[in-house]
């Protein structure tokens, strides 16, 4: 594929800088990070604990908001869009996992995958959609092998299960970028390597992943490695 | 839409909601309960009140004004006035048996029929023929009927002991201090002075106020009245109106001279004290009372000599009395409403606690997409949900509890021996049971705004909240 000139990056960040005011003095945490994410790329972002990787995760998904510097998503900058255009992008372009799942504890399984989807609808386009949405939850449930555990809340689901439908809730928007926050990091070596096997499936199937991991095996998966140190990135 | 099936999950799982629910319900229960029974004990004063006077009323003084009878052919020739009828009211005192006097502040000398016409005179009659014969074991033309023997003061033979001259009288209730009702508020026929003697006696003036003998006339009790308002059944009898006007020198006579003695050949016309009149179906009070008066003036003008009267509407003669407890209606409605803020505090409480526990769970919602406001909704239609609950709970509640007052009543008394509605305080023998459609709609309504409300704060702290910070937040 020839390369042209202006072509985008999927997501990029550029000399993102973000500080958190403690007790007076500034607490820098990011220092000017620089990262292309390209169309259908693994990039795993290493880095010991503290060094900023959720930071950096939460403000490519625009759940944060730099001190300086700028997200862009295709080409235009998230955060010079307004609100509810931050809002509709964390809805539809990207889709968080995190370390400890964060699943709503009131709803099913099937639930939490479906209620990503009635974010973004009104109820009367919920009464359109419906049905599909529900059905794509269903089919994510049985892709991750959890049909059998629709109905089942949370904490009747063991941690693997669990960040398996904190994988289908990012997952049900189609989104361009899945951002991955240590989604192994509270499961034990088997069951860790069964998320990373999702991972790679939908890898292989196109998807983008961001993943931040301070385990370098973890990150042996990704097709690209990056280390957050002193607030910025190495390559 | 995801925040509808939140709000139906927290409702379904959580404890507190329901407590804020029941707050809601309790609190709009109370004052929908209170302001309806106070507004059913208004309802009754009113009814009583206007059925006991009329519409509108002329009233003269004690020495009462003359061509009352013309004055109630011009009243009834206008489409206004449905019917006029004409009364003497003067003090009088009432002595039962050997020794017992007790003031009548209204000996009121009336036509049965045409007080019956104006007001519901006859509505308030206490006995009946059933009284007299309880089981129904004498046959009817035997027992008189106190019903028919008020509306044309004739008691039966058997009563007057060969007096034929002797007529009756129809004292209120409460005239005879010893009539005490039970406990229920029913008076009882062995406690009446029904078919007893009494003795009047009037003191009597002249047209300018000179003094004069007192009459005296003996009467026999046919009846009894309830209107309802206590103060007019201890204070007010009726006997027939010629009887009256004769009594207290008020019928028409000859004129005498007063240094002869020598009739001069003129008459003195009758006088009455008042007339009584009631409006046209229809008819606005104001447009009764203009008419009346102009009436009134139009007399006036014909006589010049004509002593002042004074036209006045029943809600003018109540109103110290009604708007006495419609100003205790408000001031009590208005302690419950301050009272139910409770609830609003109770929603925000249970409501702040709840976003306390899932701010996690909102700062989730912000990484899937929901918006500040998507967040704060959620909580303003948890609060709109608890509300329309508890209100409809708390109306449902009020409603069922008001229309059963008096069997509750029953059933505490029956318990614990206590009654809450003494009919000997209060008068009524029972305790309104109505319920305003629009006053209990309007409460309901201010539940609900109340709750959403208290929703309102926790809503906006929800929105507050730092997605990222809650989402560390364990
Ligand atoms: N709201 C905040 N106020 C102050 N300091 C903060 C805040 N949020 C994060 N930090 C600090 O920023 C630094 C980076 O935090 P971050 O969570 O991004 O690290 P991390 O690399 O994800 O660590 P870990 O591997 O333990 O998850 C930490 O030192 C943390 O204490
Ligand atoms: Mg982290």
């Amino acid at each position: 594929m020839p390369e042209t000139v202006n072509q985008t990056s999927l997501l990029a960040a550029k000399s993102l800088h973000k500080s958190y005011r403690m007790g007076g003095q500034p607490l820098e945490v990011l220092r000017g990070v620089d990262i292309q994410v390209e169309a259908g790329e693994w990039v795993a972002v290493l880095g010991a604990s503290g060094s900023g990787k959720s930071t950096l995760l939460h403000l490519l998904g625009g759940l944060d908001r730099p001190t300086e510097g700028s997200v862009s998503f295709e080409g235009r900058d998230v955060f010079a869009m307004g609100g509810k255009a931050v809002d509709r992008y964390r809805n539809r372009k990207v889709g968080f996992v995190f370390q400890s799942y964060h699943l709503l504890p009131e709803l099913s399984a099937l639930e939490n995958i479906a209620i990503a989807a009635m974010v973004g609808q009104s109820v009367l386009g919920w009464i359109g959609a419906r049905s599909e949405c529900r059905r794509r939850a269903a089919e994510l449930l049985d892709r991750l092998g959890l049909a059998a555990r629709a109905k089942h809340r949370p904490a009747k689901l063991s941690g693997g299960e669990r960040q398996r439908v904190a994988i289908g809730r990012a997952l049900i928007n189609q989104p361009a970028v899945l951002l991955a926050d240590e989604p192994t990091g509270n499961l034990d070596a088997k069951t860790g390597e069964q998320i990373l096997d999702i991972l790679r499936g939908l890898h292989r199937d196109g998807q983008s992943i961001v993943m931040v991991t301070h385990d370098s095996k973890v990150a042996a998966a990704a097709d690209r490695r990056l280390t957050l140190d002193g607030g910025r990135t190495r390559g | 839409m995801y925040k509808l099936l939140l709000i139906q999950k927290y409702l379904r799982r959580k404890l507190a909601p329901m407590f804020a629910a029941l707050a809601v319900t309790l609190c709009t229960a109370m004052v929908i309960i209170v302001i309806s029974v106070m507004g059913g004990f208004l309802d009754m004063m009113r009814g009583s009140a206007k059925s006991i006077t009329g519409d509108v009323t002329i009233f003269a003084s004690f020495t009462g004004f003359p061509h009352y009878e013309s004055l109630i052919d011009d009243l009834d020739a206008l489409p206004e006035v449905q019917a006029a009828t004409a009364f003497i009211a003067a003090p009088g005192m009432i002595k039962y048996g050997r020794d017992q006097v007790y003031v009548v502040r209204e000996v009121l000398g009336i036509d049965p029929v045409g007080l019956d016409a104006v007001t519901r005179y006859s509505d308030a009659f206490y006995w009946t023929q059933q009284h007299l014969n309880p089981d129904g074991d004498i046959p009817a033309e035997l027992v008189p009927d106190p019903e028919e023997l008020a509306m044309h003061f004739n008691p039966p033979a058997h009563w007057t002991q060969g007096n034929s001259h002797i007529r009756g009288i129809v004292p209120g209730i409460k005239v005879y201090p010893w009539n005490i009702p039970d406990d229920s508020g029913q008076y009882h026929l062995h406690g009446s002075q029904l078919g007893r003697t009494v003795t009047l006696t009037m003191p009597r003036i002249t047209t300018t106020g000179g003094v004069l003998e007192p009459a005296v006339r003996d009467f026999i009790i046919v009846n009894e009245f309830k209107s309802g308002l206590h103060d007019v059944d201890a204070s007010r009898s009726y006997v027939p109106f010629k009887l009256l006007q004769e009594m207290l020198n008020m019928d028409a006579a000859e004129e005498a001279d007063p240094e002869t003695g020598e009739p001069t050949g003129r008459t003195i016309p009758a006088r009455a004290t008042g007339v009584v009149i009631r409006g046209a179906p229809g008819v606005p009070l104001d447009s009764l009372n203009e008419a009346v008066t102009a009436a009134r003036d139009n007399l006036q003008h014909q006589h010049p000599d004509m002593p002042p009267t004074n036209v006045m509407t029943w809600e003018d003669i109540h109103a110290p009395l009604l708007n006495a407890v419609q100003n205790e209606k408000g001031l009590i409605t208005f302690l419950f409403v301050f009272i139910s803020l409770v609830a609003v505090v109770m929603v925000a409480t249970t409501f702040s606690m709840i976003v306390f526990e899932k701010t996690r769970d909102i700062g989730v919602l912000r990484s899937i997409g929901a918006s500040r406001w998507g967040v704060a909704n959620i909580f303003v239609g948890y609060g709109l949900v608890i509300g329309i609950i508890g209100a409809a709970a708390g109306l449902t509640l009020a409603v069922g509890i008001v229309y059963n007052l008096n069997e509750l009543q029953d059933l505490l008394d029956a318990w614990f021996g206590w009654r809450m509605w003494n009919p000997q305080t209060y008068y009524f023998d029972q305790i309104p049971e109505r319920v305003d459609p629009l006053e209990a709609g309007l409460i309901a309504l201010g539940a609900v705004l109340s709750s959403v409300m208290g929703g309102l704060i926790p809503a906006l702290l929800a929105a507050r909240l730092d997605p990222v910070e809650s989402l560390r937040y364990e």
